[in-house]
């Protein structure tokens, strides 16, 4: 963490190895996240490169006030989701195409491939804070202290989400298996 | 029996164990035996959640991603230049620049409206094209000046790179995109202007009926005209990164892909 802060407060001076750093250091973890979140990998291309270019312009308004770099990074990321469903309000979103397609063979790990699609197809039956929750623990591989900054909630709140989430999503992907079948 | 916030706590536990330590599901059970038969399906599902992390970026998104990045990071780090005089407001802005470029002479102009970036005059060039940007009145114009000067940057990538100068085609890609995001951005602020008469019920006057929607015309022609540019640009691009010396070849790959990503964007900005 202290080596964290370091790279941060570097970063906020502009020291381009340190900004360097956060971004490869998070750009993977970002990229799942967005993609659970929308199920559309196309768009999380663009929402993640827009989330490390919302940073770069607004860092230097980032203080260590109780709030981890990670969760001030995150939250960028959750507001951008959160823009991209209310701009997408009325209109029916399809599974990810490019996800769904024979051709996205190359763009995921082969063998995980049909694992990842009925993951994306069953979290997408899950409430919003369920599968933010889901999807910061999972592909972000983010803390239970670390998720609760990002939700604003406390980590008893964050530890209950997390059980109806992993309930709900059983049920999902049994129904998804079903529907495989 | 545990407490439902006691169970949140153990199955948080297991997670932990499961996630960070890589046991195995068995082993977290034996931690929690009254608990395991109500453990185990969650972290069956909890493993399945897991796979999650297989979702990786695609390479190409990845190099252009860091590409575009870094370039930002550039822009900001970089001493902040103010744009060309822009301590005038923009009418006398454009007044010096006129000015500036009457005094400097017609057929300087002229010359250097051919001029690469090799060229002492190659900043004549730079600032005629500013100030072309700033008197053409309408969105959709600006639009296809921006096409037109992102025709000029490939062209001046291909010399440099042909010239073996990375440098300069790293820095003339940073023009190029600037222009292309500008292309895409003029797009779909004209687009969104556009949608609201679309919306609307035809007027019932004289007047509109049977009236060309000159934008939605102008727009198309813009749009053919971005898609013919994107695949020239494309060919052109592609054709010489073979011919140029190696040490240009990282920088023209990137020219590429910047040309890639910028004019499809620009294609559905204008769809």
């Amino acid at each position: 963490m202290q080596d964290e802060e370091n790279l941060v407060r570097r970063a906020q001076q502009l020291d381009q190895e340190a900004f360097a750093q956060l971004y490869e250091q998070y750009f993977d973890k970002i990229y799942r996240y967005v993609t659970l979140r929308i199920g559309n990998e196309t768009e999380a291309e663009d929402m993640t490169q827009q989330v490390f270019l919302n940073a770069l312009q607004s860092i230097s308004s980032f203080r260590w006030k109780g709030i981890p770099f990670s969760a001030w990074l995150f939250r960028i990321a959750h507001n951008q989701v959160v823009d991209y469903w209310r701009r997408k309000k009325g209109t029916t979103v399809p599974l990810d195409e490019s996800l769904a397609s024979s051709d996205s063979t190359t763009q995921l790990v082969a063998e995980h491939k049909l694992d990842i699609e009925q993951l994306l197809l069953a979290t997408k039956k899950l409430t919003g804070a369920q599968r933010e929750v889901i999807s910061l623990r999972f592909a972000s591989e983010l803390s239970i202290a670390q998720v609760a900054k990002v939700m604003g909630r406390s980590q008893g709140a964050v530890k209950a989400l997390q059980h109806s989430a992993i309930v709900a999503l059983r049920k999902a992907l049994a129904v998804t298996d079903d529907e495989n079948r | 029996m545990k407490t439902g916030k006691e169970f949140n706590h153990i199955l948080n536990e297991c997670l932990e164990q499961l996630l960070i330590k890589g046991e195995s599901i068995e082993q977290c059970l034996q931690s929690y035996p009254e608990q395991a038969a109500q453990l185990k399906p969650l972290l069956q599902t909890a493993q399945v959640a897991k796979k999650a992390l297989a979702i990786q970026p695609r390479a190409d998104f990845r190099v252009r991603a860091r590409y575009q990045f870094h370039s930002a990071l550039q822009e900001a780090v970089s001493p902040r230049s103010r744009p060309l005089l822009g301590w005038l407001p923009r009418w006398a802005t454009v007044v010096t620049l006129v000015v500036g470029l009457l005094l400097v002479g017609g057929g300087t102009m002229a010359a250097a409206g051919n001029s690469m970036p090799d060229n002492p005059l190659y900043p004549v060039k730079l600032a005629t094209e500013q100030v072309r940007l700033i008197l053409t009145p309408s969105q959709i114009g600006k639009a296809s000046l921006c096409a037109e000067l992102a025709d000029r940057r490939v062209a001046e990538i291909i010399y440099m790179a042909n010239k073996g100068d990375a440098q300069q085609v790293e820095l003339i890609t940073q023009r190029l995109d600037k222009r292309l995001v500008m292309l895409a951005t003029l797009a779909s602020a004209q687009k969104a202007a556009e949608a609201p008469r679309m919306m609307a019920p035809p007027a019932p006057s004289e007047e509109t009926v049977g009236a060309p929607d000159v934008y939605a015309d102008s727009r198309a022609k813009l749009r053919m005209a971005v898609a013919y540019y994107a695949d020239k640009h494309q060919a052109a691009l592609r054709a010489v990164l073979e011919k140029v010396p190696e040490q240009a070849k990282p920088a023209l790959r990137r020219a590429i892909a910047v040309s890639e990503t910028g004019y499809q964007r620009a294609l559905e900005a204008l769809d």
